[in-house]
């Protein structure tokens, strides 16, 4: 399963590194703004995007609507400090598949990215 | 500033310590202060815009700043570097978004505030100035990895209110 991971925080993209190793899932590659995560995956196939909302440059719900433009389909699950159901409601329209709230139990982030590794593996 | 607008801070950061950090941040006595200087080694900073403008300030001596990110990230670090930094900065951001919604539930609808990236301050003699006669409250926070303080200070926003 090969993963991009959107945030522009060097932590938030240890610890969610740290997550996907618990599930043996090592193909990682990282980019800290919306236009790099734009760029990346029409570069290359991803299986997964987790990707922050608040970035420089250009956000992650921008990000989202210009990855959907391009008619690409990869799952897009939204990490993000945006927890408003106005917010959550924007980001599922735009296209994002689910939705990560931070602060978040490293549990429920397993959770999530198992429902989809079946289907990708 | 009102009273009301202390406790989805107090909330966000017991929530951030429960979930990510596997500790309970114990709250000590809300303080008012006017003065501009804020102690710790490291300040992260976040600013919210929107009916209200207010800026949430996080201060951690670095001994508890260093904890707190080796928690965070599951790895021992020992000196206040560029990891640590950034560590505090999330935190910052984390404990600031999860205000933020817990007042946008209370505000009945408005449209959600919104956050500036977060800005980190390191060193001792430092001072953040506000407008004239703002007054901060200081709440002040212990945990097993180490004490730190939290600061608020709200005004009212763009279009005046400050329900």
């Amino acid at each position: 399963m090969k993963v991009l991971i959107a945030d522009d925080s060097v932590t938030m993209r240890r610890i969610i590194i740290n997550v996907l190793n618990t599930l043996e899932i090592t193909d990682i590659e990282e980019v800290s703004d919306g236009q790099a995560a734009v760029e990346a995956t029409s570069a290359k196939a991803y299986d997964l995007v987790l990707m922050d909302w608040n970035m420089p440059k250009m956000n992650g719900l921008e990000a989202v609507v210009d990855i959907r433009a391009k008619g690409n389909k990869v799952p897009i699950f939204m990490v993000t400090t945006e927890s408003e159901k106005t917010r959550i409601i924007e980001a599922i329209k735009a296209g994002a598949n689910n939705y990560i709230v931070k602060p978040f139990k490293k549990e429920t982030v397993i959770e999530k990215i198992k429902s989809i590794q079946g289907a990708t593996a | 500033m009102e009273v009301k607008y202390i406790n989805p801070f107090i909330e966000s950061v017991d929530e951030l310590f429960s979930t990510m950090l596997s500790c309970e941040a114990r709250q000590g006595d809300v303080q008012v202060t006017r003065s501009m200087k804020i102690g710790g080694d490291i300040v992260a900073l976040v600013g919210l815009t929107g009916s209200r403008r207010g800026t949430v300030a996080l201060s951690f001596p670095s001994a508890t700043a260093c904890a707190v990110a080796s928690r965070f990230i599951g790895m021992e670090i020992t000196e206040c570097d560029e990891t640590v930094s950034d560590a505090m900065a999330e935190v910052a951001n984390i404990v600031a978004g999860g205000a933020k919604s817990r007042l946008w539930q209370a505000s009945q609808n408005e449209e959600p505030m919104s956050l500036s990236l977060p800005t980190i301050i390191s060193g001792s003699d430092y001072t953040i100035n506000y407008p004239a006669g703002a007054v901060w409250l200081q709440i002040p926070f212990s945990s097993e990895l180490g004490d730190f303080q939290m600061r608020l200070i709200f005004v009212p926003g763009g279009n005046g209110s400050d329900k």
